[in-house]
């Protein structure tokens, strides 16, 4: 195993201390640890199977866990060990409460098609956070303009291309304001030639400071964009480190193999 | 061959017509509202009531509404309620229907992908909000189609409290057919104004549909 | 409330009778809109206009009007006209009627849901449409008409309580007439009622067992 090069300074936005989880018999996650310092962009790469978006997925709670902790910013998500050391569930205010800080895109958009563009964008704020609608409506303007799309605003989302809706997808995730951001194989199910739009939003927003966990097939861009690279494999991380020596030098074998597959990371 | 009887009697029957669909609306609108809410139970509920529901539906889907029609009306007056032969259809028909709206509003609130709650969720929505702007809104649409034929059924259906002596379409016929002896065409006439009712609903339930399919 | 059961008991011959003409009915119409309803069909997918035509004209007019009318239609009127026929056959001939038009567009959705592919694949292989038809489509397609088919079969059923109206002592009129003889309306729609869900429930038990067998062919 290789250890983290970066010394870690300040509280990390996100601390995952042995998250294990089960279905039925089988084993998705296994003492999962993992740390991501705050203005940090983590990538997530693996084969199918190793738990990787599972792993995503619990970060804001959209799978329930087993064992262990996650701590995001200080406050512990969805579980907390109470003083007689049993585990018990936080209410789902709470839980509602610390999602809205957090911001996931899926691979699938998962837009609201009975929404204009701009109302998917300006919905959580207003009714979760109570934000006024007209702040909303410039932020979500805003937003727009940020990832190229703010022609669009009055369209429906099944009028738009892949590409056009998943950088919709980021705004509005990101009006929520949130502390961090979690994209889950976000390019997999578009036409190649819509991925390069939406990774130089993604990239933009790695390089203002956000906190971001990328699970990704796309090993040039995770070469580029992540400061960490974590290598998963049937449920546990197999190795992690900086890009430049991960790929470089892979040191397991798992790794090895899977990258053979990625010729061009290989090589480079 | 001019049907003399039925042009004399079809003022008679579209008065019967008219309690027919006075009937009829009055019963879907309870049936809607009753199927609102079993469907919420039936989805949301915990466990006894998921069963409390099931057995509901069961006994519905079982029992011939007939029955349940001479239930209402030969073993309530035991039980000491009263309730007026109108009341009582609406009553009897509208908790039939229930049922099966209720399974119409299930499936559309079950047909929405894991992935808009998804979506809902990780926005921070707590489950009334998304309920309301995310799940509800698009059920309503995908429930469109088979709730205008569940009401084309609940106005079949209504001829059946002229056997309990409501006086209706199908009653107003009978008694024509009495009166004028000629049950071919006061029948023919009684079907063709059934049929106006429900070949519209039935017309306007295949364009929802087609509509549907566009948008999505 | 109080329940007699030995009411019940005592008139047990009473309510089978009713039971067995219930039954008797709904298996006859059953059998007779299988038929009739794959004759309907065959029009509805026929290439020619007319067949066509008529075929979807009939099935739209037995489903916008309601049963009871078409029962009185034809009870009524064939007596009128001075052929009459009896309440079980006129209740016969518009339950075979109906529930043919309803079972004619389970076939069609049974045979449209086999897949183009399978079609072009026979073709390929240079079997004649009639081939085709009778070795791929029919034999896919029956297996995935069970539910439906019990479905209409237990709607069927519930459907046969009407014919009580045009004096056939099935297991409705039965009880009704029961009910009017001996005021026990309690006891005896009790009954009735537990004995059609005992009818619906052995068909919608039949149908899941079938579709379990013929799982494995999918």
């Amino acid at each position: 195993m290789s250890i983290d090069a970066l010394p870690v300074v300040a509280a990390p936005m996100i601390d995952i201390r042995g998250l294990s989880k089960r279905f039925g018999s089988h084993e998705v996650l296994r003492q999962v640890s993992l740390t991501i310092p705050k203005g940090q962009t983590l990538a997530v790469i693996g084969p199918s199977g190793s738990g990787k978006t599972t792993m995503l997925r619990c970060i804001n709670l959209l799978e329930e866990f087993d064992e262990g902790e996650i701590v995001f910013d200080g406050s512990p998500i969805g579980y907390r060990r109470g003083p007689d050391g049993r585990r018990r569930r936080l209410p789902e205010r709470e839980i509602a409460t610390t999602r809205s800080s957090i911001g996931i895109v899926f691979q699938s958009f998962n837009l609201f098609p009975h929404m204009t563009v701009l109302r998917n964008i300006i919905a959580a704020p207003v009714r979760v956070k109570g934000m006024d609608r007209t702040a909303a409506e410039t932020l979500a303007r805003d937003l727009l303009a940020r990832v190229g799309l703010s022609d669009k605003a009055n369209e429906y989302p099944l009028r738009l291309s892949g590409g056009q809706q998943q950088r919709v997808a980021i705004a509005r995730a990101l009006a929520m304001q949130p502390k961090a951001m979690l994209f889950d194989e976000v390019t997999s199910a578009l036409d190649p030639e819509l991925v390069g739009e939406v990774l130089a939003v993604i990239k933009q927003l790695a390089e203002d400071g956000m906190t971001m966990v990328l699970v990704t097939h796309e090993m040039q861009f995770a070469r580029d964009v992540a400061d960490t690279i974590v290598f998963m494999a049937d449920g546990t991380i197999v190795e992690q480190g900086p890009p430049k020596t991960l790929f470089a030098n892979p040191t397991s074998d798992r790794l090895r193999a899977f990258l053979k597959r990625y010729h061009d990371a290989y090589l480079l | 061959m001019i049907p003399q009887a039925l042009i004399r009697n079809f003022p008679y029957l579209l008065r019967g017509a008219e309690i027919t669909l006075l009937l009829s609306a009055a019963s879907v609108a309870l049936s809607t509202i009753v199927g609102m809410i079993v469907a919420l139970l039936h989805v949301f509920g915990v466990a006894p009531i998921r069963i409390a529901v099931e057995i509901y539906l069961y006994l519905v889907r079982g029992v011939p509404l007939l029955i349940l029609l001479f239930a209402m009306y030969y073993v309530l007056p035991y039980t000491g309620i009263d309730l007026d032969p109108l009341t009582g259809g609406i009553l009897v028909i509208g908790v039939y229907y229930g049922a099966f709206m209720s399974q119409v509003f299930r499936a559309a609130i079950l047909s929405l992908p894991q992935s808009q709650w998804d979506a809902a969720r990780s926005l921070g929505m707590r489950r009334l909000l998304m309920l309301q702007i995310v799940v509800f809104p698009q059920a309503f649409r995908i429930a469109a189609p088979p709730f205008v034929n569940t009401c084309m059924m609940l106005i079949k259906s209504t001829s059946l409290v002229s056997i309990i002596g409501l006086w209706e379409l199908t009653m107003a016929g009978r008694e024509a057919v009495e009166r004028s002896l000629a049950p071919f065409q006061i029948f023919a006439g009684v079907a063709l104004i059934y049929f106006c009712m429900c070949y519209s609903l039935a017309w306007y339930g295949r364009y929802l549909e087609k509509r549907m399919q566009y948008v999505h | 409330m109080p329940f007699d059961l030995n009411f019940v008991i005592r008139n047990l011959p009473i309510f089978g009778n009713g039971l067995v003409v219930t039954v008797e009915l709904s298996l006859l119409a059953i059998f007779f809109a299988m038929v009739w309803g794959l004759v309907v069909a065959f029009g509805r997918i026929a290439r020619s206009r007319l067949p066509r035509t008529l075929a979807s004209a009939y099935i739209e007019l037995v489903r916008d009007t309601p049963v009871l009318v078409q029962m009185y239609f034809i009870y009524f009127g064939f007596a009128m006209a001075g052929f009459g026929l009896s309440g079980f056959m006129s209740g016969l001939l518009a339950l075979s009627l109906q529930n043919g038009g309803y079972v004619a567009e389970i076939y069609r959705a049974g045979i449209e849901s086999i897949s183009v592919r399978q079609i072009e694949g026979g073709k390929a292989l240079g079997m004649s449409p009639w081939d085709v038809m009778s070795l791929v489509v029919l034999p896919q397609a029956l297996v995935r008409v069970i539910p439906p088919l019990a479905n209409q079969l237990i709607v069927l059923i519930k459907d046969t309580s009407l014919v009580s109206a045009i004096a056939v002592a099935d297991l409705t009129q039965t009880g009704k007439l029961l009910t009017e003889r001996t005021a026990a309306s309690y006891e005896v729609f009790l009954t009735v009622a537990v004995f059609y869900l005992a009818m619906t429930g052995i068909v919608s038990g039949l149908s899941r067992l079938a579709e379990r067998q013929f799982a494995i062919y999918h």
